[in-house]
């Protein structure tokens, strides 16, 4: 039986350093479609990647292993793509206040017609997604394209589960503006 | 470059060669401790800043002013030193914006977790400011046996208050209301307690009692607002 991230990363921190590798074999692809959907196919994707696994690396003893090693990975990713959208924009404020975080949100439950949604969605996500802006089109990517569900994506952005929710509604009815009756 | 090994290779030969380390879990264990008590530190500093703010309002006697009504309300709000005010809301901002890694905090929203905080600083001011600690400090100075800005901080008079709210201890009783000595000199001053003075506690003064006034003074008289007797001061006055 193939084992966990999560008992990777402990022989990692136990010392078995080797093993590592596996982990950068079973992220990078993910963190690859990441990055070039988050950053817009830029062609610096892979040096940050490569130094996400380098930052994971000098960092994994601060791995809790009894949480998910997904969140924690893609957090660090997280924190590259946005430093690196911060160094590339040429305007940047260091407090990004956000008042989706501001007010506490009842979480949407699901709809009959959510899977066909997500669906027609997915689809038309690749054509549209650029257009979107940051705050939107991550949730996005992670929601739809990287399978993660609420929980995990609040862990990786660090804002309530709520507010996941109202980011990936107001996702849509963006996308829904940009494209049109393509999708719903 | 090839995706799929070229990631691996470059990590491992670098992670072999030893030009990239695990930092030890220490290293973490230590940071997150620090951080930890820095943010308890400054939480517990804010909630001294707060309990001081009451204990100075407290010995001035602008605390009591509310129970005047409306009037006594807004002598208090004037007594309140708005620029620390403002001070500590925006220390209970960076407090919050410190704390805001924590997945307890995150995962309340920003409007629900400052409330939190700021509910969470006024309370423990309060309650700090219900023990005998500034009482303690004040008698410390008193003493000299306090460092110099901390010393400055407890030597009375405690000025905290608007210019309609007076403190004193009542010498003498009169057919108009009352004459009460002046804590800061030795002068006394007279109080007139008319049919529109608010007395929330009665009227029974006597001499020796401490009493708060809120009214309009003219030279060495007081038109009475309200005027009510301050409890437990007692002991505070023997220790003075």
């Amino acid at each position: 039986m193939q084992e966990t991230d999560e008992e990777i990363a402990l022989r990692v921190q136990k010392g078995e350093t080797e093993l590592f590798g596996e982990l950068v074999e079973r992220y990078q692809t993910k963190l690859l479609r990441y990055g070039r959907k988050f950053l817009s196919d830029s062609d610096d994707v892979k040096d940050i990647v490569q130094d996400i696994f380098i930052k994971s690396y000098q960092n994994i003893q601060s791995f809790d292993t009894s949480r998910r090693f997904s969140p924690w990975i893609y957090r660090i990713a997280h924190n590259e793509y946005v430093n690196a959208l911060k160094r590339r924009a040429a305007r940047h404020t260091v407090f990004d206040f956000d008042i989706d975080t501001l007010l506490p949100h009842l979480a949407a439950p699901d709809t009959a017609d959510s899977a066909t949604m997500e669906r027609d969605l997915r689809a038309t996500l690749e054509a549209h997604l650029d257009k979107l802006d940051a705050k939107y089109r991550e949730p996005l990517i992670l929601y739809y394209l990287e399978s993660m569900d609420y929980k995990e994506i609040s862990d990786i952005l660090q804002i309530p589960v709520s507010t996941v929710g109202v980011r990936l509604g107001r996702a849509r009815a963006r996308l829904k503006e940009i494209a049109g009756d393509t999708i719903i | 470059m090839n995706d799929d090994t070229s990631f691996k290779q470059s990590v491992m030969q670098r992670i072999a060669k030893g030009s990239i380390q695990m930092r030890p879990r220490w290293h973490f264990v230590l940071l997150s401790t620090l951080f930890a008590v820095g943010v308890l530190i400054f939480l517990l500093a804010l909630m001294y800043a707060v309990s001081l703010l009451v204990f100075f309002l407290h010995q001035s006697g602008a605390w009591f002013a509310p129970s005047f009504g409306a009037r006594g309300w807004f002598s208090f709000f004037r007594s309140l030193p708005w620029l620390l005010v403002l001070l500590l809301g925006v220390f209970v901002i960076v407090l919050e914006v410190l704390v805001r890694r924590y997945s307890f905090v995150y995962k309340k929203s920003l409007l629900t977790s400052v409330l939190v905080l700021f509910a969470a600083v006024l309370f423990g001011g309060f309650a700090v400011s219900q023990t005998p600690l500034h009482r303690q400090l004040t008698l410390f100075a008193r003493h000299g046996v306090l460092p110099p800005f901390i010393g400055d901080l407890y030597r009375p008079p405690f000025r905290l208050r608007s210019d309609d709210v007076f403190d004193g201890v009542i010498v003498a009783t009169t057919s108009h209301g009352v004459v009460m000595s002046d804590e800061e000199d030795d002068a006394t001053t007279s109080v007139i307690i008319g049919p529109h003075t608010r007395l929330p506690y009665g009227a029974n003064f006597t001499p020796g009692d401490r009493i708060i006034v809120v009214g309009d003074r003219d030279d060495d008289v007081i038109e009475a607002f309200g005027i009510r007797e301050v409890e437990n001061e007692e002991e505070y006055e023997s220790e003075r």
